[in-house]
């Protein structure tokens, strides 16, 4: 696997507030990484580091360049939605398209048309007359007509519904997933992506507290659903985390065998959220 | 969206669901099965979790990867598939089956009579 982001030491501070504490991944060609915190825990900053946008203490290659020093170079392979975007609201959509064409040098305007074809998106409208939905798939229809190796998506679907968001997600898996591309995607509706994710990592006050593929999440923890009897038993293997459910009690496991936890109730694959709450409160 | 079973990895649901597509004939021997983008738009889930599913079958020589062309159904493979869903039945899901009738306190015997009967 070709390694395309590589981020070694890398630490944060504002002021006398240490935001980033000493984080190192790699971002591997072809997969999809999920990176989930609470609101504050820094998973913003993790991504304006990578590309480029903040000043920072530690390492980071971005497809073998700084991003720092490199950010206008690495902008023509890395596109990016951010939360705090806001398409410029007094230009038309054609308007829009044109100025992208003009700016961004490996941008394809007919790639664009051809997006928004099946959309009620109008060339001539403006665009603060679009809809929520219409303006994160106008904003993803955009970004998706830049040739790049690496889309980073900071909240995408933050405000949308439900529909628009399944839209957004399918749309992305069938129209830019493909040919070694490469997703960093922040989002709070972790329950949705889960089964798009090829890795997950978790940021908790600055720090990664895990980072790993998907398929070792199953065969790292299980949970457990219990009975009062077997409780006390249940709790000498040393759950991570413990809590009530319709009157029984729900206990998350950390490399426990799986065997040994069937004689004591129901087991399960943790779903991401749950995972989630329970390492976030170790 | 597709609801997923909690215990079992996503990849061999995938799995059993193609498994499910070539047993009913929903695609036939020598036909094309659906692309892999095809599939993980239309399910939301991860390209590679559709590939890893094709390969299993693949290696079980299920199907066939035809460079260029996408993923074809074998010939003999559903003869092959109820082989291999038969022995997986015998040895995985009889003997649950087995077990929740004893707790239930049903007797085999009498099932069987009773379904041989009607």
């Amino acid at each position: 696997m070709v390694q395309l982001i590589k981020v070694n030491g890398l630490s944060k501070s504002f002021g006398k507030e240490q935001v980033l504490k000493d984080i190192s991944f790699g971002i591997e060609e072809g997969k999809i990484y999920g990176l989930i915190g609470h609101n504050g825990a820094g998973k913003t900053t993790i991504l304006n580091s990578i590309l480029g946008l903040i000043d920072y203490e530690g390492e980071i290659s971005v497809l073998g360049q700084s991003p720092y020093d490199k950010r206008y170079q690495l902008m023509e392979d890395i596109a990016f939605i951010s939360d705090v975007a806001s398409l410029p609201r007094f230009l038309k959509v054609n308007q829009l398209i044109k100025m992208m064409s003009d700016i961004h040098p490996k941008y394809n305007e007919e790639k664009t048309h051809e997006y928004l074809q099946n959309s009620n998106i109008k060339l001539q409208a403006k665009i603060k007359s679009l809809s929520k939905g219409m303006l994160a798939q106008l904003h993803l229809a955009l970004v998706m007509s830049i040739d790049a190796k690496i889309l980073v998506l900071d909240e995408p679907t933050l405000g949308l519904d439900i529909i628009n968001r399944k839209n957004f997600f399918k749309q992305l898996i069938d129209d830019y997933m493909h040919d070694g591309r490469t997703i960093v995607i922040t989002t709070h509706q972790v329950d949705e992506i889960e089964f798009l994710l090829s890795d997950i990592m978790f940021v908790r006050a600055g720090e990664l507290i895990l980072n790993c593929p998907m398929e070792e999440i199953s065969e790292r923890y299980a949970q457990l659903l219990t009975n009062e009897e077997n409780v006390s038993a249940a709790r000498e293997l040393k759950p991570i985390y413990e809590d009530k459910q319709f009157g029984q009690t729900m206990m998350m496991f950390d490399k426990v065998d799986a065997e040994k936890l069937a004689q004591y109730g129901q087991v399960s694959i943790p779903n991401i959220s749950d995972l989630f709450v329970a390492l976030m409160q170790q | 969206m597709y609801e997923w079973n909690k215990n079992q990895p996503i990849f061999l649901q995938i799995r059993q669901k193609i498994i499910e597509m070539i047993l009913n004939k929903n695609v036939k021997s020598g036909e094309a099965l659906p692309s892999v983008r095809q599939l993980a738009t239309e399910l939301s889930v991860n390209p590679l979790t559709v590939t890893k599913a094709y390969q299993s079958l693949v290696d079980l020589q299920i199907i066939e990867k035809k460079r260029g062309l996408g993923m074809f159904v074998m010939e003999n493979s559903q003869k092959e598939l109820l082989n291999v869903e038969r022995k997986k039945f015998l040895s995985d899901e009889w003997p649950q089956i087995l077990k929740r009738l004893e707790s239930l306190g049903i007797k085999l015997t009498d099932l069987i009579k009773k379904e041989q009967g009607a």
